[in-house]
């Protein structure tokens, strides 16, 4: 009798046993390379193509001042790149063969990275702002030119060229 | 003396007629079935190209939808799941985007969407008791301005378990 409990204690602990072996946890992997491609690329966006100054009495209006421009620049480069947006005016102010200086077309600015002042160049080009990485980047910027007695009568005009550069 | 001879032959045919004329005896059949797991995806390679990020603000993987094929064989009701975790964040030399910038959505009875982790598996599916699944997930990549540029990359491990 006690040998027959022992073999049913055996047999018991084999059913077990098998048991725990079927089910034990399987695991099954794979793999998937993933690959993104960054590339450079800017973008430049000003919220006027045009700015009028209608003609004003020296005397009144000293100073022609625009509406703020805004500036959008979004600029994807490599770590530590420079971002850089300049202007280069086309020439001077022109109304046929009369000219106004177009260095004292001048400008302030608002926003993160952004000169502050500067006087626009038709040689050089002058820098409205700059940053390093990539990036949004958004600021403001406001044109002025003085009405002086001196000016013959005209009407002026220049381009104004601005250029993003992210290497 | 002659006619004993056929007697007893007749006695012993008989006799031998009487004997049992079937037997049983018994045969154990075992089937051992253990838990097993496969897995298979239906590439091994995920590509998301360059895009502008103003045009494209998430970037589907080139190659479309991955198909998802596991099989397992469990206790039953036991739990039977899947998961992704990447080896690291999208590395392109020094620099680095967050590996959770990848997420996925998914179709197929079990599968779940999700974000994709550098340091947690996430879980993809999950059932219960053995069978075969198929599903699919389509890749995205958050494309964004700031990135730096480069190639990255890295690698996404799936296991599945079946307890």
């Amino acid at each position: 009798m006690k040998k027959a409990v022992w073999s049913g204690v055996i047999a018991a602990a084999v059913v077990l046993l098998g048991s725990s072996s079927a089910f034990a946890q399987q695991t099954a992997g794979a793999s998937i390379a993933v690959t993104a491609h960054v590339d450079a690329k800017a973008k430049l966006s000003l919220s006027l193509a045009t700015i009028d100054w209608p003609d004003a009495d020296p005397d009144v209006v000293t100073v022609f001042t625009s509406a703020p421009v805004t500036v959008d620049v979004k600029a994807r480069t490599s770590a530590g790149g420079n971002v850089t947006v300049t202007v280069l005016a086309s020439g001077d102010l022109t109304s046929g063969t009369d000219t106004i200086p177009v260095n004292t077309l001048t400008w302030t600015a608002g926003g993160s990275g952004f000169a502050a002042n500067g006087a626009n160049d038709k040689t050089t080009a002058q820098t409205l702002g700059t940053w390093t990485n990539s990036g949004n980047h958004s600021g403001s910027q406001t044109l002025s030119l003085p009405n002086l007695w001196s000016y013959r009568t005209g009407v002026y005009t220049v381009t104004l060229n601005y250029t993003l550069t992210a290497p | 003396m002659r006619l004993t001879v056929p007697v007893l032959l007749l006695i012993v045919l008989v006799a031998a007629g009487s004997a049992p004329a079937a037997q049983t005896s018994n045969a154990t059949l075992n089937a051992s079935i253990n838990s097993a797991a496969r897995l298979s995806l239906s590439s091994a390679a995920l590509t998301f190209p360059d895009a502008d990020p103003d045009t494209s603000p998430s970037i589907q993987a080139a190659q479309g939808p991955i198909t998802v094929t596991a099989k397992a064989r469990t206790s039953p009701n036991g739990t039977v799941t899947l998961t992704v975790r990447a080896t690291d964040e999208l590395r392109s030399g020094l620099n680095t985007i967050p590996a959770s910038n990848i997420t996925w959505v998914a179709s197929g009875a079990g599968f779940t969407n999700g974000t994709l982790s550098a340091t947690t598996a996430q879980p993809i599916a999950t059932w219960s008791g053995s069978g075969e699944r198929t599903g699919a997930h389509t890749f995205f990549f958050r494309n964004l301005w700031s990135y730096a540029t480069g190639t990255y990359t890295l690698t996404m491990v799936y296991t599945l378990s079946a307890a």
